[in-house]
Protein backbone atom coordinates (compact mmCIF):
# COMPACT_ATOMS: atom_id res chain seq x y z
CA UNK A 1 0.00 0.00 0.00
CA UNK A 2 2.92 1.90 1.06
CA UNK A 3 4.68 1.73 -2.53
CA UNK A 4 1.68 3.88 -4.45
CA UNK A 5 3.49 7.00 -4.75
CA UNK A 6 1.90 10.12 -6.15
CA UNK A 7 1.99 9.98 -10.01
CA UNK A 8 2.45 13.59 -11.63
CA UNK A 9 -0.03 13.30 -14.52
CA UNK A 10 0.64 15.80 -18.10
CA UNK A 11 -1.26 17.20 -20.47
CA UNK A 12 0.71 18.36 -23.38
CA UNK A 13 -1.78 20.36 -25.75
CA UNK A 14 0.90 21.04 -28.29
CA UNK A 15 2.74 19.20 -31.13
CA UNK A 16 5.56 20.22 -33.53
CA UNK A 17 4.51 19.18 -37.06
CA UNK A 18 6.70 21.47 -38.96
CA UNK A 19 6.30 23.54 -42.04
CA UNK A 20 8.03 26.63 -43.37
CA UNK A 21 6.66 29.46 -44.49
CA UNK A 22 8.81 32.34 -45.90
CA UNK A 23 7.51 35.70 -47.16
CA UNK A 24 9.15 38.70 -49.86
CA UNK A 25 7.59 41.68 -50.68
CA UNK A 26 8.41 44.06 -53.86
CA UNK A 27 7.44 47.00 -55.16
CA UNK A 28 4.59 46.12 -56.79
CA UNK A 29 4.04 42.49 -56.33
CA UNK A 30 4.40 40.20 -53.29
CA UNK A 31 5.35 36.54 -53.06
CA UNK A 32 4.83 33.89 -50.49
CA UNK A 33 5.62 30.37 -50.00
CA UNK A 34 4.91 27.54 -48.10
CA UNK A 35 6.48 23.65 -48.20
CA UNK A 36 3.44 20.50 -47.79
CA UNK A 37 4.94 18.40 -45.52
CA UNK A 38 3.04 17.82 -42.24
CA UNK A 39 5.30 15.46 -39.86
CA UNK A 40 5.43 14.64 -36.28
CA UNK A 41 8.72 13.48 -35.37
CA UNK A 42 10.13 10.70 -37.58
CA UNK A 43 6.43 10.50 -39.39
CA UNK A 44 5.54 12.03 -42.21
CA UNK A 45 1.41 12.52 -41.94
CA UNK A 46 0.63 14.10 -45.32
CA UNK A 47 3.43 15.19 -48.11
CA UNK A 48 -0.01 17.03 -49.89
CA UNK A 49 -0.99 19.78 -46.52
CA UNK A 50 -1.84 22.57 -48.65
CA UNK A 51 -3.53 24.18 -45.36
CA UNK A 52 0.08 25.94 -44.85
CA UNK A 53 -1.23 28.87 -47.09
CA UNK A 54 -4.39 30.31 -47.60
CA UNK A 55 -5.35 32.95 -49.63
CA UNK A 56 -7.92 34.65 -47.60
CA UNK A 57 -9.25 37.52 -49.73
CA UNK A 58 -11.16 37.30 -53.03
CA UNK A 59 -9.92 38.87 -56.40
CA UNK A 60 -9.31 42.30 -54.87
CA UNK A 61 -7.44 43.34 -52.21
CA UNK A 62 -5.98 40.11 -51.87
CA UNK A 63 -3.59 38.87 -48.94
CA UNK A 64 -1.95 35.18 -47.90
CA UNK A 65 -1.31 34.04 -44.65
CA UNK A 66 1.11 31.25 -43.98
CA UNK A 67 1.12 29.35 -41.03
CA UNK A 68 3.56 27.15 -39.75
CA UNK A 69 3.84 25.05 -36.47
CA UNK A 70 0.94 23.05 -34.63
CA UNK A 71 -1.09 21.83 -37.60
CA UNK A 72 -4.62 22.11 -35.35
CA UNK A 73 -3.78 25.61 -34.03
CA UNK A 74 -2.95 26.84 -37.67
CA UNK A 75 -6.45 25.24 -39.03
CA UNK A 76 -8.46 27.06 -36.39
CA UNK A 77 -6.45 30.25 -36.63
CA UNK A 78 -7.01 30.26 -40.36
CA UNK A 79 -10.42 29.55 -39.39
CA UNK A 80 -11.19 31.95 -37.06
CA UNK A 81 -9.38 34.67 -39.09
CA UNK A 82 -11.20 33.90 -42.05
CA UNK A 83 -14.80 34.31 -40.48
CA UNK A 84 -13.50 37.56 -38.97
CA UNK A 85 -12.69 38.67 -42.57
CA UNK A 86 -16.24 37.91 -43.31
CA UNK A 87 -17.88 39.81 -40.48
CA UNK A 88 -15.35 42.60 -41.52
CA UNK A 89 -16.90 42.81 -45.22
CA UNK A 90 -20.29 42.71 -43.79
CA UNK A 91 -20.01 45.40 -41.19
CA UNK A 92 -18.22 47.87 -43.50
CA UNK A 93 -19.14 47.11 -46.88
CA UNK A 94 -14.97 46.96 -48.07
CA UNK A 95 -12.69 43.99 -47.94
CA UNK A 96 -9.88 44.15 -45.83
CA UNK A 97 -6.67 45.99 -46.29
CA UNK A 98 -3.62 43.56 -45.87
CA UNK A 99 -2.02 46.37 -42.79
CA UNK A 100 -5.97 46.15 -41.34
CA UNK A 101 -5.52 42.51 -41.22
CA UNK A 102 -1.78 42.71 -39.81
CA UNK A 103 -3.25 44.06 -36.60
CA UNK A 104 -6.36 42.33 -35.96
CA UNK A 105 -3.80 39.03 -36.36
CA UNK A 106 -1.64 40.60 -33.99
CA UNK A 107 -4.59 41.07 -31.53
CA UNK A 108 -6.29 37.92 -32.30
CA UNK A 109 -2.54 36.20 -31.21
CA UNK A 110 -2.22 38.66 -28.34
CA UNK A 111 -5.46 37.86 -26.88
CA UNK A 112 -4.40 34.11 -26.05
CA UNK A 113 -1.18 35.50 -24.34
CA UNK A 114 -1.40 32.62 -21.56
CA UNK A 115 -2.15 29.76 -23.52
CA UNK A 116 -1.01 31.04 -27.46
CA UNK A 117 -1.67 29.52 -30.64
CA UNK A 118 1.50 27.72 -31.06
CA UNK A 119 1.99 29.01 -34.87
CA UNK A 120 3.98 31.20 -36.85
CA UNK A 121 2.62 33.65 -39.44
CA UNK A 122 3.55 35.22 -42.16
CA UNK A 123 1.13 37.80 -43.96
CA UNK A 124 1.82 38.75 -47.93
CA UNK A 125 -0.49 41.51 -49.62
CA UNK A 126 -0.24 44.73 -50.98
CA UNK A 127 -1.07 47.49 -49.46
CA UNK A 128 -3.04 50.31 -49.04
CA UNK A 129 -0.69 51.83 -51.48
CA UNK A 130 -0.46 49.13 -53.92
CA UNK A 131 3.26 48.68 -52.64
CA UNK A 132 3.99 44.53 -51.89
CA UNK A 133 4.21 44.48 -48.24
CA UNK A 134 5.28 41.49 -45.92
CA UNK A 135 4.46 41.11 -41.99
CA UNK A 136 5.88 38.67 -39.53
CA UNK A 137 3.97 37.28 -36.20
CA UNK A 138 5.71 35.89 -33.23
CA UNK A 139 2.66 33.78 -31.43
CA UNK A 140 1.72 36.00 -29.20
CA UNK A 141 1.45 39.01 -31.85
CA UNK A 142 4.65 41.17 -31.66
CA UNK A 143 4.55 42.14 -35.74
CA UNK A 144 6.79 44.03 -37.83
CA UNK A 145 6.26 44.97 -41.36
CA UNK A 146 9.26 43.35 -43.64
CA UNK A 147 10.54 42.87 -46.83
CA UNK A 148 11.40 39.49 -46.91
CA UNK A 149 11.06 36.94 -43.57
CA UNK A 150 11.03 33.12 -43.21
CA UNK A 151 9.47 31.83 -39.91
CA UNK A 152 8.26 27.79 -39.04
CA UNK A 153 11.00 25.02 -39.18
CA UNK A 154 13.77 25.97 -41.58
CA UNK A 155 13.66 29.91 -40.83
CA UNK A 156 16.95 29.84 -39.54
CA UNK A 157 18.80 28.44 -42.56
CA UNK A 158 16.43 30.76 -44.65
CA UNK A 159 16.78 33.62 -43.21
CA UNK A 160 20.74 34.36 -43.59
CA UNK A 161 20.28 33.46 -47.37
CA UNK A 162 17.62 36.06 -47.65
CA UNK A 163 19.77 38.60 -45.67
CA UNK A 164 22.41 37.32 -48.67
CA UNK A 165 20.50 37.44 -51.45
CA UNK A 166 17.73 40.38 -51.20
CA UNK A 167 18.91 41.94 -48.41
CA UNK A 168 22.67 42.02 -49.89
CA UNK A 169 23.94 41.99 -46.08
CA UNK A 170 27.40 40.49 -45.59
CA UNK A 171 28.54 41.17 -49.25
CA UNK A 172 31.41 43.78 -50.23
CA UNK A 173 31.16 45.68 -53.10
CA UNK A 174 27.56 44.36 -53.77
CA UNK A 175 25.41 46.21 -56.07
CA UNK A 176 21.56 46.46 -54.65
CA UNK A 177 19.70 46.08 -57.81
CA UNK A 178 15.58 46.16 -57.06
CA UNK A 179 13.95 43.07 -56.98
CA UNK A 180 11.47 41.86 -59.77
CA UNK A 181 9.03 39.54 -59.52
CA UNK A 182 10.39 36.33 -61.35
CA UNK A 183 13.83 36.94 -59.67
CA UNK A 184 11.56 36.34 -56.53
CA UNK A 185 10.09 33.27 -57.31
CA UNK A 186 13.11 32.04 -58.64
CA UNK A 187 15.18 32.66 -55.42
CA UNK A 188 12.23 30.98 -53.20
CA UNK A 189 12.43 27.85 -54.96
CA UNK A 190 16.34 27.93 -54.30
CA UNK A 191 16.07 28.63 -51.05
CA UNK A 192 13.64 25.95 -50.18
CA UNK A 193 15.34 22.94 -52.27
CA UNK A 194 18.78 24.71 -49.90
CA UNK A 195 16.11 23.56 -46.82
CA UNK A 196 14.69 21.01 -47.73
CA UNK A 197 18.31 18.89 -48.04
CA UNK A 198 19.20 20.09 -44.36
CA UNK A 199 15.48 19.96 -42.91
CA UNK A 200 13.69 17.07 -42.52
CA UNK A 201 10.49 19.02 -41.81
CA UNK A 202 10.48 20.54 -44.72
CA UNK A 203 9.90 19.01 -48.21
CA UNK A 204 7.91 17.30 -50.41
CA UNK A 205 6.86 20.51 -52.56
CA UNK A 206 6.41 23.99 -51.90
CA UNK A 207 3.62 25.69 -52.94
CA UNK A 208 4.54 29.81 -54.42
CA UNK A 209 1.67 32.23 -54.34
CA UNK A 210 2.66 35.46 -56.31
CA UNK A 211 0.26 38.35 -54.98
CA UNK A 212 -0.19 41.40 -57.71
CA UNK A 213 -2.91 43.68 -58.44
CA UNK A 214 -4.49 41.53 -60.63
CA UNK A 215 -4.76 38.57 -58.12
CA UNK A 216 -2.76 35.48 -56.87
CA UNK A 217 -1.55 33.25 -58.53
CA UNK A 218 -0.01 29.78 -57.62
CA UNK A 219 2.47 28.02 -58.46
CA UNK A 220 3.61 24.12 -56.80
CA UNK A 221 7.32 22.68 -57.21
CA UNK A 222 8.44 19.75 -55.94
CA UNK A 223 11.25 19.44 -53.43
CA UNK A 224 12.77 16.00 -51.84
CA UNK A 225 10.25 13.44 -50.54
CA UNK A 226 12.77 11.94 -48.07
CA UNK B 1 -51.12 61.97 -36.76
CA UNK B 2 -52.31 62.18 -32.68
CA UNK B 3 -56.00 61.50 -32.95
CA UNK B 4 -55.45 58.05 -33.17
CA UNK B 5 -53.85 57.78 -29.81
CA UNK B 6 -54.99 55.57 -27.27
CA UNK B 7 -53.35 53.28 -24.83
CA UNK B 8 -50.87 52.24 -27.54
CA UNK B 9 -48.98 55.04 -27.46
CA UNK B 10 -47.30 54.25 -23.93
CA UNK B 11 -45.56 51.05 -24.28
CA UNK B 12 -41.90 51.58 -26.52
CA UNK B 13 -42.55 47.72 -27.58
CA UNK B 14 -46.09 47.67 -28.61
CA UNK B 15 -47.36 48.33 -31.98
CA UNK B 16 -50.86 49.93 -32.85
CA UNK B 17 -53.04 48.52 -34.92
CA UNK B 18 -52.05 50.58 -37.85
CA UNK B 19 -48.42 49.33 -37.51
CA UNK B 20 -47.01 52.20 -35.40
CA UNK B 21 -45.03 53.04 -32.52
CA UNK B 22 -45.80 56.19 -30.87
CA UNK B 23 -43.41 56.59 -28.45
CA UNK B 24 -40.85 56.38 -31.38
CA UNK B 25 -42.59 58.74 -33.06
CA UNK B 26 -43.13 61.50 -30.16
CA UNK B 27 -38.82 61.17 -29.87
CA UNK B 28 -38.99 62.23 -33.56
CA UNK B 29 -41.72 65.02 -32.19
CA UNK B 30 -39.32 65.83 -29.63
CA UNK B 31 -36.13 66.83 -31.31
CA UNK B 32 -38.11 69.41 -33.41
CA UNK B 33 -38.15 71.07 -29.74
CA UNK B 34 -34.25 70.99 -29.96
CA UNK B 35 -32.18 73.81 -31.62
CA UNK B 36 -31.17 73.78 -34.72
CA UNK B 37 -27.99 71.74 -36.09
CA UNK B 38 -26.63 71.89 -39.59
CA UNK B 39 -24.37 69.74 -41.76
CA UNK B 40 -23.27 70.00 -45.39
CA UNK B 41 -21.02 67.49 -46.75
CA UNK B 42 -19.02 69.01 -49.55
CA UNK B 43 -16.29 67.73 -51.81
CA UNK B 44 -13.38 69.58 -49.53
CA UNK B 45 -14.85 68.47 -45.99
CA UNK B 46 -17.67 68.54 -44.10
CA UNK B 47 -18.85 71.95 -41.88
CA UNK B 48 -21.74 70.85 -38.82
CA UNK B 49 -23.17 73.98 -37.46
CA UNK B 50 -25.43 74.79 -34.11
CA UNK B 51 -27.25 76.66 -32.75
CA UNK B 52 -26.81 77.53 -28.83
CA UNK B 53 -30.06 78.57 -26.98
CA UNK B 54 -28.22 80.74 -24.19
CA UNK B 55 -31.54 81.19 -22.00
CA UNK B 56 -30.22 83.81 -19.38
CA UNK B 57 -27.61 86.27 -19.87
CA UNK B 58 -26.00 84.58 -16.67
CA UNK B 59 -24.94 81.63 -18.22
CA UNK B 60 -21.90 80.77 -19.66
CA UNK B 61 -22.23 80.12 -23.48
CA UNK B 62 -18.72 78.06 -23.24
CA UNK B 63 -20.61 75.49 -21.16
CA UNK B 64 -23.02 74.44 -23.65
CA UNK B 65 -21.96 71.82 -26.12
CA UNK B 66 -23.48 70.87 -29.05
CA UNK B 67 -20.90 69.74 -31.33
CA UNK B 68 -18.51 66.85 -29.77
CA UNK B 69 -15.16 65.16 -31.79
CA UNK B 70 -15.78 61.40 -32.33
CA UNK B 71 -12.66 60.50 -33.49
CA UNK B 72 -9.88 62.89 -34.79
CA UNK B 73 -11.88 62.62 -38.17
CA UNK B 74 -14.79 62.29 -37.11
CA UNK B 75 -17.34 64.75 -35.43
CA UNK B 76 -21.16 65.55 -34.10
CA UNK B 77 -23.48 67.59 -33.89
CA UNK B 78 -27.02 67.37 -31.97
CA UNK B 79 -30.11 68.28 -31.57
CA UNK B 80 -32.53 67.33 -28.86
CA UNK B 81 -32.41 66.09 -25.30
CA UNK B 82 -28.72 66.43 -24.71
CA UNK B 83 -28.61 64.38 -21.84
CA UNK B 84 -29.29 61.23 -23.87
CA UNK B 85 -26.86 61.89 -26.36
CA UNK B 86 -23.85 61.30 -23.82
CA UNK B 87 -24.46 57.66 -24.11
CA UNK B 88 -24.54 57.36 -27.91
CA UNK B 89 -21.67 59.61 -27.83
CA UNK B 90 -19.81 57.50 -25.35
CA UNK B 91 -20.30 54.16 -27.63
CA UNK B 92 -19.54 56.01 -30.88
CA UNK B 93 -16.00 57.08 -29.43
CA UNK B 94 -15.22 53.63 -27.82
CA UNK B 95 -16.18 51.52 -31.01
CA UNK B 96 -14.06 54.28 -33.11
CA UNK B 97 -11.31 53.62 -30.60
CA UNK B 98 -11.82 49.90 -31.01
CA UNK B 99 -11.62 49.80 -34.24
CA UNK B 100 -8.30 51.74 -34.36
CA UNK B 101 -6.81 49.55 -31.65
CA UNK B 102 -8.42 46.22 -33.82
CA UNK B 103 -7.15 47.09 -37.43
CA UNK B 104 -5.05 50.07 -36.71
CA UNK B 105 -7.02 52.23 -39.61
CA UNK B 106 -9.63 54.93 -39.30
CA UNK B 107 -13.53 53.82 -38.90
CA UNK B 108 -15.36 55.03 -41.53
CA UNK B 109 -17.97 57.12 -40.84
CA UNK B 110 -20.80 54.95 -41.95
CA UNK B 111 -19.53 52.39 -39.60
CA UNK B 112 -19.56 54.29 -36.62
CA UNK B 113 -23.15 55.93 -37.06
CA UNK B 114 -23.58 52.08 -38.05
CA UNK B 115 -22.53 51.50 -34.36
CA UNK B 116 -24.69 53.78 -32.29
CA UNK B 117 -27.76 52.92 -34.33
CA UNK B 118 -27.22 49.53 -32.84
CA UNK B 119 -27.49 51.08 -29.53
CA UNK B 120 -30.35 52.56 -30.00
CA UNK B 121 -32.09 49.79 -31.17
CA UNK B 122 -31.02 47.87 -28.29
CA UNK B 123 -32.34 49.93 -25.62
CA UNK B 124 -35.87 50.69 -27.12
CA UNK B 125 -36.21 46.60 -27.09
CA UNK B 126 -35.19 46.03 -23.27
CA UNK B 127 -37.84 46.33 -20.63
CA UNK B 128 -37.05 45.54 -17.31
CA UNK B 129 -33.17 45.26 -16.51
CA UNK B 130 -32.43 48.53 -18.46
CA UNK B 131 -32.94 51.53 -16.38
CA UNK B 132 -33.64 53.66 -19.73
CA UNK B 133 -36.20 51.72 -21.71
CA UNK B 134 -37.62 54.78 -24.08
CA UNK B 135 -36.12 56.17 -27.25
CA UNK B 136 -33.76 58.59 -27.71
CA UNK B 137 -34.85 61.81 -27.87
CA UNK B 138 -32.50 63.31 -29.72
CA UNK B 139 -31.62 63.59 -33.65
CA UNK B 140 -27.17 63.08 -34.25
CA UNK B 141 -25.30 64.50 -37.45
CA UNK B 142 -22.19 63.01 -37.95
CA UNK B 143 -19.85 64.46 -40.22
CA UNK B 144 -16.15 63.10 -40.82
CA UNK B 145 -13.59 61.98 -43.17
CA UNK B 146 -12.67 59.00 -44.44
CA UNK B 147 -11.91 56.41 -46.97
CA UNK B 148 -14.56 57.44 -49.05
CA UNK B 149 -13.55 61.30 -48.64
CA UNK B 150 -16.07 63.59 -46.68
CA UNK B 151 -18.92 61.91 -45.52
CA UNK B 152 -22.24 63.21 -43.52
CA UNK B 153 -24.70 61.00 -42.02
CA UNK B 154 -27.91 61.77 -39.84
CA UNK B 155 -29.49 59.61 -37.11
CA UNK B 156 -32.50 59.92 -36.25
CA UNK B 157 -34.34 58.55 -32.95
CA UNK B 158 -35.88 55.17 -34.39
CA UNK B 159 -32.27 54.31 -35.41
CA UNK B 160 -32.35 54.79 -39.04
CA UNK B 161 -29.68 56.69 -40.48
CA UNK B 162 -29.30 57.91 -44.24
CA UNK B 163 -26.18 59.60 -45.70
CA UNK B 164 -27.07 63.61 -46.88
CA UNK B 165 -25.66 66.23 -49.15
CA UNK B 166 -26.90 68.75 -46.22
CA UNK B 167 -29.04 68.22 -43.79
CA UNK B 168 -30.89 70.06 -40.90
CA UNK B 169 -32.01 68.92 -37.70
CA UNK B 170 -34.18 70.32 -35.03
CA UNK B 171 -36.93 73.59 -34.25
CA UNK B 172 -35.87 75.15 -37.21
CA UNK B 173 -35.03 72.12 -39.53
CA UNK B 174 -38.14 72.37 -41.57
CA UNK B 175 -37.30 76.11 -43.36
CA UNK B 176 -33.36 75.34 -42.90
CA UNK B 177 -33.53 72.18 -45.02
CA UNK B 178 -35.60 74.25 -47.92
CA UNK B 179 -33.37 76.61 -47.15
CA UNK B 180 -30.08 73.93 -47.67
CA UNK B 181 -31.94 72.65 -51.07
CA UNK B 182 -31.55 76.31 -52.62
CA UNK B 183 -28.23 76.85 -51.54
CA UNK B 184 -26.51 73.41 -51.79
CA UNK B 185 -24.76 72.28 -55.31
CA UNK B 186 -22.00 69.36 -55.88
CA UNK B 187 -19.14 71.99 -56.50
CA UNK B 188 -19.87 73.95 -53.01
CA UNK B 189 -16.71 74.87 -51.47
CA UNK B 190 -16.16 74.32 -47.60
CA UNK B 191 -15.59 77.97 -47.22
CA UNK B 192 -18.99 78.52 -48.87
CA UNK B 193 -20.63 75.62 -46.90
CA UNK B 194 -19.33 77.38 -43.78
CA UNK B 195 -21.07 80.66 -44.57
CA UNK B 196 -24.48 79.22 -45.88
CA UNK B 197 -24.46 77.32 -42.55
CA UNK B 198 -23.71 80.15 -40.29
CA UNK B 199 -26.73 82.41 -42.93
CA UNK B 200 -29.40 79.79 -42.56
CA UNK B 201 -28.92 79.20 -38.97
CA UNK B 202 -29.23 83.04 -38.81
CA UNK B 203 -32.07 83.05 -40.98
CA UNK B 204 -34.14 80.14 -38.57
CA UNK B 205 -32.61 81.52 -34.99
CA UNK B 206 -34.84 83.40 -32.77
CA UNK B 207 -31.81 85.50 -31.13
CA UNK B 208 -29.91 87.78 -33.28
CA UNK B 209 -26.57 85.71 -33.85
CA UNK B 210 -23.50 85.97 -32.88
CA UNK B 211 -20.40 84.13 -31.72
CA UNK B 212 -21.11 83.13 -28.70
CA UNK B 213 -24.54 81.73 -29.61
CA UNK B 214 -23.09 79.28 -32.66
CA UNK B 215 -21.09 76.67 -32.47
CA UNK B 216 -18.83 75.36 -35.88
CA UNK B 217 -16.93 72.59 -36.61
CA UNK B 218 -14.92 71.35 -39.54
CA UNK B 219 -13.86 67.66 -41.09
CA UNK B 220 -10.75 67.56 -43.72
CA UNK B 221 -8.92 65.35 -44.92
CA UNK B 222 -5.83 67.47 -43.77
CA UNK B 223 -7.00 69.10 -40.48
CA UNK B 224 -9.49 66.27 -39.74
CA UNK B 225 -11.97 67.31 -37.67
CA UNK B 226 -11.74 70.53 -35.46
CA UNK B 227 -13.80 73.00 -33.99
CA UNK B 228 -13.86 76.96 -34.98
CA UNK B 229 -12.66 79.60 -32.44
CA UNK B 230 -14.99 81.95 -31.50
CA UNK B 231 -12.60 84.56 -33.14
CA UNK B 232 -12.75 82.55 -36.53
CA UNK B 233 -16.40 81.95 -36.43
CA UNK B 234 -16.59 86.55 -35.98
CA UNK B 235 -14.57 86.73 -39.26
CA UNK B 236 -16.76 84.00 -41.12
CA UNK B 237 -19.90 85.77 -39.83
CA UNK B 238 -18.94 89.11 -40.72
CA UNK B 239 -17.82 88.03 -44.29
CA UNK B 240 -20.87 85.96 -44.64
CA UNK B 241 -22.70 89.17 -43.72
CA UNK B 242 -21.07 91.41 -46.26
CA UNK B 243 -22.31 88.89 -49.01
CA UNK B 244 -25.98 88.19 -47.61
CA UNK B 245 -26.57 92.63 -48.00
CA UNK B 246 -26.63 91.38 -52.04
CA UNK B 247 -29.26 89.16 -50.96
CA UNK B 248 -31.18 90.72 -48.04
CA UNK B 249 -34.81 91.25 -49.69
CA UNK B 250 -34.63 87.36 -49.64
CA UNK B 251 -33.32 87.19 -46.57
CA UNK B 252 -35.77 89.13 -44.70
CA UNK B 253 -38.73 87.37 -46.45
CA UNK B 254 -37.14 83.79 -45.43
CA UNK B 255 -37.06 85.18 -41.59
CA UNK B 256 -40.99 85.97 -41.88
CA UNK B 257 -41.44 82.70 -42.60
CA UNK B 258 -40.05 81.11 -40.02
CA UNK B 259 -40.73 83.74 -37.13
CA UNK B 260 -44.64 82.40 -37.78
Amino acid sequence: MNSERPVQQYFSPYTFNGGTVLAVAGEDFSVIAADTRLSQGFAIHTRDSSKDVQTLCGKTNSTVLGCAGFHGDCLTLTKLITARLQMYEHEHGSKMSCPAIAQMLSTVLYYRRFFPYYTYNILAGLDNEGKGCVFSFDPVGSYERETYRAGGSASALLQPLLDNQIGFKNQQGATEVPLTKDKAVFLVKDVFTAAAERDIYTGDAVIISVITKDGVTEEAFPLRRD
Amino acid sequence: MFLTRSEYDRGVNTFSPEGRLFQVEYAIEAIKLGSTAIGIQTSEGVVLAVEKRITSPLMEPASVEKIVEIDSHVGCAMSGLIADSRTMVDKARVEAQNHWFTYNEQMSVESVTQAVSTLRLSLEMTTAEKELCRPFGVALLFGGVDVKGPQLYHLDPSGTFFQYDAKAIGSGSEGAQQALEEVYHKSMTLREACKSSLTILKQVMEEKLNATNVELGTATPDKKFRMFTKEEIETLYKRSNNYNSVQTNRNTLWHLVFIK
